[in-house]
């Protein structure tokens, strides 16, 4: 099997297809176009690419969703041997990580979009949203399919069993261990929990926390690890006192499946999450008996003075460096990128662009203060090569300080070593 | 019934076979050499395709292991760099010290229950083969179908705590992750041995036993001087499956901890190299160290059931 597993990889490179078929000529296109799985989403790409195909009769989309855990190393190993699909979606922490410095990507084709210039392209959008899907030379290769800041769930229900009033929810973590012992004590025993899925949740929850306690994963060149720092330290403090010293849940119980994330909160048992604006439009389609008793709110902060800070990130449409039809592939891009309401409404993802705040879709968005204030005091998450190694590690470090109960600085000094080894 | 020649059949003339005419002897040699020509035309595709699928990218894994390769860009040759790191890589010795763990964990068990099992199941005349059937099951369905269902069953709410009144944390505690892995792979693997077991136990000549008890043997020498040297051969085989198997493990370990917990298993650290983080030169090395370490175990176990069978 090591050996197997190897060798698929190298078969793999001697068969590159890069894409659809070639069509240059303006005859009959083929794009493919590859997506992780959340329903939502699936549904809108899939009226879209009907739309698309019915208004350019010569173009055909092959849409592929894969699951979301093996979506990131399939995508990858399928663009990096020269082939994969014309048209990713892949999350910002992927591209700046591997597929930017890898120039696995195809430059943003502004003609698409019907403008003259990159410039102009991004005229449109808020500032600072697209760095996401720029190279260090600030190059731009794609545009956000969703961008997301961090906000805080609770449940009302909950809250009015505990005494609590919905309407003062707890604005630093101190309190969401004071409010989650009033909400053990009526009964609602998993009163805040992290989502313990895979590495790159533990690692974006662990950023999360990292940037408000002024932490980092690795120095600001990328080149040393940086996780035996005292805000580093801070943060995974912070986790375990969340997590398991408070007592006010219990991560061995929490629901561990990827596909489906927020399933504690969304069934009821878990009473305050960190979430996203899809998560909730997904908690609204799965569970609607919840989602009517849940309320966004900002993020907990470490202190009440602390200045606010969150963790952005964005998923952007890019074009496949390898593809044979780029301009055709951008061209839905831009059909795609177009519909902005329609993603507003339907999916709750937000397209950055200027203003898009006080568009009528997002006016009649709950909770979209909450998510529009989280964007100006967002970070996005350190990355760097072989961030997946990264990840795990970090994935380890909580681990074994949460669920074994290892002294922090210890389950730090051994990550900051094995972080060390992978940027060597 | 007895055939009859008729009388107006000639029979074929006496011939000595070392005294063949000289022309018959051409023709025959002449089939035989056309027969194993046409033999190696047909096998030419299944060959082609068994060197391009197996022997060239193994030969290539070799060669690979000797690169520092991310696929975007050319293979850069680093010698004997990529050993040199796994030599001194703690995640790497983890990896190899938890397949060694869930290895022996795993088939030590299986390989004597299904021993014992067999021994058992060999005395029923009724039913064997509804048992046997039971006992596959879990052979013949997927890890990933079986790693899903007892992500159910190892809950902290689930079946086995609830069953044998239980308060462990199966999945994600450094101490019980690995015994979880362990207790599903018995369940699982148990199957397969009983079979190879049975059917060893089936080849045995009754009359060995019955001469050992006419002799008086009780029912534990009997098993003891009698069945188990005799069952060598199949026990070798299946010890030398278990090792290779054992250290193949990768889907449980995916499906049930994702590597977490102290349950990263070698070809799991291979696929991640590889995939995650596209160090395809040092997860080649990997590959390289794991081919000679099972070869040379295997080679030792061999050595071993022919000493002992001398």
């Amino acid at each position: 099997m090591a050996i197997a597993a190897t060798l698929a990889v190298v078969a793999a490179g001697s068969a590159a297809c890069g894409g659809g078929d070639d069509d240059a000529g303006g005859g009959n296109v083929t794009l493919t176009f590859w997506t992780h799985t959340h329903p939502p989403m699936i549904d809108l790409n899939k009226k879209l690419i009907a739309e698309y195909e019915s208004k350019n009769p010569n173009v055909k989309i092959e849409y592929q969703t894969i699951p979301n855990t093996e979506f990131n190393t399939k995508m990858l190993t399928s663009l990096s041997t020269g082939s994969g699909p014309d048209i990713i979606n892949m999350d910002d922490n992927a591209l700046r990580g591997e597929y930017l410095p890898k120039r696995l990507l195809a430059e943003l084709d502004p003609k698409a979009f019907g403008k003259s210039s990159v410039a102009e392209v991004e005229a449109d959008y808020v500032p600072g949203t697209l760095d996401g899907a720029k190279d260090a030379e600030g190059k731009l290769f794609g545009v956000p399919s969703e961008f997301n800041g961090t906000a805080f769930a609770i449940n009302t229900a909950h809250f009015k069993d505990a005494g609590l009033d919905p309407a003062q929810p707890p604005k630093t973590w101190q309190e969401v261990v004071d409010y989650g012992k009033k909400l053990n004590a009526a009964g609602h025993k998993q009163a805040f929990n992290f989502l313990y899925l895979h590495s790159g949740w533990y690692s974006q929850n662990f950023q999360t926390l990292a940037n408000q306690t002024g932490g980092s994963i690795v120095s600001a060149d990328g080149k040393t690890a940086n996780l035996e720092s005292e805000g580093t330290k801070e943060a995974l403090r912070l986790w375990v006192e969340l997590a398991r010293t408070s007592g006010i849940s219990d991560p061995k119980s929490s629901s561990r499946d990827a596909t489906a994330p927020f399933q504690d909160l969304a069934s009821g048992t878990q009473s305050m999450a960190i979430v996203y604006p899809w998560s909730m439009d997904q908690i609204k389609e799965s569970n609607p008996d919840t989602y009517k008793n849940l309320a966004v709110v900002p993020l907990p902060q470490p202190t009440a003075t602390s200045t606010p800070v969150n963790r952005v990130y964005g998923y952007f449409w890019a074009v496949n460096n390898a593809s044979k039809q780029k301009a055709e592939a951008w061209k839905f891009i831009s059909y795609l990128a177009s519909q902005k309401e329609r993603w507003l409404t339907d999916v709750s993802f937000v397209q950055p662009v200027k203003g898009w705040e006080t568009s009528a879709p997002a006016k009649a968005m709950p909770f979209i203060d909450v998510i529009a204030q989280s964007y100006g005091t967002g970070k996005y998450d350190q990355v760097g090569p072989h961030w997946a190694e990264v990840q795990d590690t970090i994935r380890d470090a909580v681990d074994a300080a949460v669920f074994d109960g290892k002294p922090v600085d210890e389950a730090l000094r051994e990550a900051n070593e094995a972080v060390q080894r992978s940027i060597g | 019934m007895t055939a009859l020649s008729r009388p107006d059949q000639a029979s074929p003339p006496a011939v000595n076979p070392r005294h063949r005419p000289s022309g018959a002897g051409t023709s025959r040699r002449r089939r035989v050499h056309g027969r194993d020509l046409l033999g190696a035309l047909l096998s030419v595709p299944a060959l082609a395709l068994f060197a391009v699928f197996a022997i060239y990218p193994g030969l290539r894994v070799f060669y690979l292991s000797l690169f520092d390769y991310s696929l975007t860009a050319p293979p850069e040759f680093v010698g004997l760099d990529n050993f040199r790191f796994l030599a001194t890589d703690p995640r790497f010795r983890e990896t190899i010290l938890n397949s060694i763990f869930y290895t022996v964990g795993t088939y030590l068990p299986a390989l004597v229950l299904a021993l014992l099992l067999a021994l058992v199941l060999r005395r029923m005349t009724r039913g064997l083969g509804w048992i046997r059937l039971l006992y596959f099951l879990p052979v013949a369905t997927s890890w990933v179908a079986i790693a899903v269902v007892w992500r159910l069953v190892l809950h902290p709410d689930g079946l086995l705590n609830q069953t044998l009144g239980l308060d462990v944390t199966w999945l994600t505690s450094s101490t019980s992750a690995r015994w979880a892995l362990v207790i599903m792979g018995v369940w699982k693997e148990t199957g397969f041995f009983l079979i190879l077991f049975l059917a060893g136990l089936a080849r045995l000549p009754a009359e060995v036993h019955e001469a050992a008890m006419v002799d008086g043997a009780n029912a534990w020498q009997r098993f003891w001087r009698v069945t188990f040297p005799l069952l060598k051969p199949i026990t070798a085989i299946c010890t030398i499956i278990a090792v290779i198997r054992g250290f193949q493990s990768f889907s449980p370990q995916v499906v049930l901890t994702d590597g977490a917990f102290g349950t990263e298993v070698v070809n799991q650290f291979v696929y991640k190299t590889a995939f995650e983080s596209a160090r395809m030169g040092r997860a080649s090395a990997v590959a390289v160290l794991m081919f000679a370490l099972l070869i040379a175990v295997t080679m030792v176990q061999l050595r071993v059931f022919r000493r002992e069978d001398s």
